[in-house]
């Protein structure tokens, strides 16, 4: 067998098959742990499977759809929980990238110690949902908190996580972003660090200032960081409900389809416990098809974007 | 005339440096609220690991009344901590180094184009990006290779990252091909020449691959509540969730926890920053 090109150079007849052997592990851990199991949720998805070794796995067609779309009580709680996911993903998306440009903004000035406050604003990232879970948990503690005592300044009272789901949800969001707005930070500074300072000169001479100078000089000039943030951004917080496990658990009212998935494979949803994969499967079906659309339709705005900008 | 222009530029120069004052006044106030809201989080949980129970319940914002580092020797023994922390080390060093030996060895030919269809796996990768977390069938096959509740099991889930292997091949490019021939004409093997002579220069890229990589599996915590059952393998964020839920209302104990956990990762942020943020936005902002 001959499968290397004509370019390589190490060694013909048997010798020559040696990058192949050696590529052979790498990507075989990719086929079976990754490229795999992804295409089969597809087929999971049309199934009864428990999580349970040597129960009997069958065919039930649309069955976990229906359920999850149009079956009573239990579906209008699902569609919920779509909808909670693309309300956190607006507001997820939206906020964290403006805060982030807003922030790349200030700190790409010659500002005095603008790198300890990168590497501060950034330190989230680096030490995880549960520390970060924790750490916002006990500031967020109802009675004596941190938060609940400037809150009381105002005369605000308020149960924090343990309060009315829709409370409880947009907790959750503000320590998403807390969480995740350095990453995109980050990525607008290196993206603002590309652009040649003499353009700002230029712009200057011509008496741009200040919002001009940003709107006719970074904002195009930033369009390949602003893509790359928007997308991951969407696709991000689509994705995103590893919070919502350590802030307030499997809290009716509060989820978002990722979570979902994990507690009815799972048995974390709190009531009987069994594990539901074929219906999990269906669900992350569901959450993949709105990833898939929400990035394209993201896909489409950049490229138009790219069009307008860098043509 | 010319004293005109001379006292109007005056004032418009005036106006340009209020407005730059003005604007520099802003930044401060904005960094420092948000420093305020970064820094707050972890000197409270600081504060609140050197109090006792009472002390805290009496007041859960006050000073705490001194040095005192009970919680952490309680945590420490109650908690199971040296063997959590032993199972994270062990669990992030072995992935992670199987993860990068066997990725540049997939990485290399594909950034060389070596075999056919080099492309379509690149694009592979590409893809897997966008696609979802398998957790369903994945467990399936863990259970039914009878690797759940097991160390190989678990480490198994962390032999991938797709943005690692597109980091390594897009850093292999900028390598130059006349090294390959050079090497091939001093007669050197394909496996002794990616050792001796590509390792050594990728090392950025290898070390920007192998903290990413193993920042995911220190700081997992969904993988180890599906796979881990026993609590003798449950990594330190599995046992922190775990401690919190025994005891809950103990913030002290728990902060002190925390703190534990934080501790070798500040330490590592600080000299690791560098190559996590160039893996974080390579590829990102050249479109």
């Amino acid at each position: 067998m001959q499968v290397m090109k004509k370019g390589y150079l190490f060694g013909k007849g048997w010798r020559g098959n040696w990058p192949i052997l050696l590529l052979l592990p790498g990507l075989l851990f990719y086929l079976i742990i990754a490229v795999g199991p992804s295409l089969a949720t597809a087929v999971y998805a049309f199934t009864d499977a428990t999580g349970l070794r040597g129960l009997p796995v069958n065919w039930v067609g649309f069955d976990n759809f229906r359920e999850f779309l149009v079956q009573g009580a239990a579906s209008r709680d699902n569609l919920a929980a779509l909808q909670r996911t693309l309300v956190f993903a607006f507001f997820v998306t939206t906020i964290q990238f403006s805060l982030g440009l807003l922030l790349a903004v200030v700190l790409n000035q010659k500002i005095r110690g603008r790198f300890f406050f990168r590497t501060l604003f950034f330190m989230p990232v680096f030490l995880g949902v549960v520390i970060q879970g924790l750490m916002w948990k006990l500031m967020l503690l109802p009675r004596g908190g941190p938060v609940s005592e400037v809150f009381n300044v105002f005369g605000v009272q308020s149960e924090f996580l343990g309060g009315p789901p829709t409370e409880a949800f947009v907790w959750v969001l503000v320590v998403q972003i807390w969480a995740n707005v350095g990453i995109t930070m980050v990525i607008f500074l290196a993206g603002m660090q590309t652009i040649p300072t003499d353009l700002y000169e230029a712009a200057r001479i011509d008496g741009a200032r200040g919002w001009k100078l940003f709107r006719n000089v970074t904002w195009p000039l930033l369009t390949p960081a602003i893509n790359t943030n928007f997308l991951l951004n969407v696709v991000g917080s689509l994705q995103a409900w590893q919070l919502f496990l350590v802030l307030i658990g499997y809290k009716p009212g509060t989820q978002v389809l990722g979570y979902l998935v994990f507690a009815e494979g799972f048995g974390q949803t709190g009531g009987s416990g069994s594990f539901r994969q074929g219906f999990a499967a269906a669900a992350s079906i569901v959450l993949f098809i709105l990833v898939l659309i929400f990035g394209m339709v993201a896909n489409y705005i950049v490229a138009r974007r790219e069009k307008k900008y860098m043509a | 005339m010319t004293a005109q222009t001379k006292t109007k530029d005056l004032l418009t120069a005036g106006t340009q440096s209020k407005s730059r004052n003005r604007a520099a006044i802003a930044s401060y106030v904005l960094l420092a609220v948000f420093s305020i809201i970064y820094i707050v989080p972890s000197l409270l949980v600081i504060n609140t690991s050197m109090k006792t129970l009472p002390e805290f319940f009496k007041d859960p914002i006050g000073l705490a009344s001194g040095l005192n580092f009970d919680n952490f020797t309680n945590a420490w023994e109650l908690a199971n901590f040296p063997r959590y922390l032993l199972n994270t080390a062990f669990y992030t060093a072995t992935a992670t180094g199987i993860f990068v030996l066997s990725s540049i060895f997939v990485a290399f030919p594909i950034a060389r184009g070596y075999f056919k269809g080099s492309n379509v796996l690149l694009t592979l990768y590409v893809i897997a990006l966008f696609l979802p977390p398998a957790l369903i069938p994945q467990f399936q096959l863990i259970l039914n290779l009878g690797l759940f509740n097991t160390r190989p099991g678990y480490i198994l889930l962390f032999l991938v990252n797709p943005i690692g292997m597109i980091i390594l091949v897009n850093y292999m490019k900028s390598i130059p091909r006349s090294l390959d021939e050079a090497a091939a004409v001093d007669g050197a093997g394909y496996f002794r020449f990616v050792w001796k002579i590509i390792i050594p220069l990728i090392r950025p890229a290898i070390a920007t691959v192998t903290v990413l990589h193993a920042i995911g599996i220190w700081n997992e915590i969904v993988m180890p509540t599906i796979y881990l059952t026993d609590s003798d393998l449950y990594p330190i964020t599995r046992g922190l969730i775990v401690f919190e839920g025994v005891y809950g209302s103990d913030w002290p104990g728990l902060a002190a926890a925390v703190l534990m956990l934080i501790i070798p990762m500040a330490v590592l942020f600080m000299f690791m920053q560098r190559y996590i943020i160039s893996g974080l936005t390579s590829g990102s902002v050249k479109g």
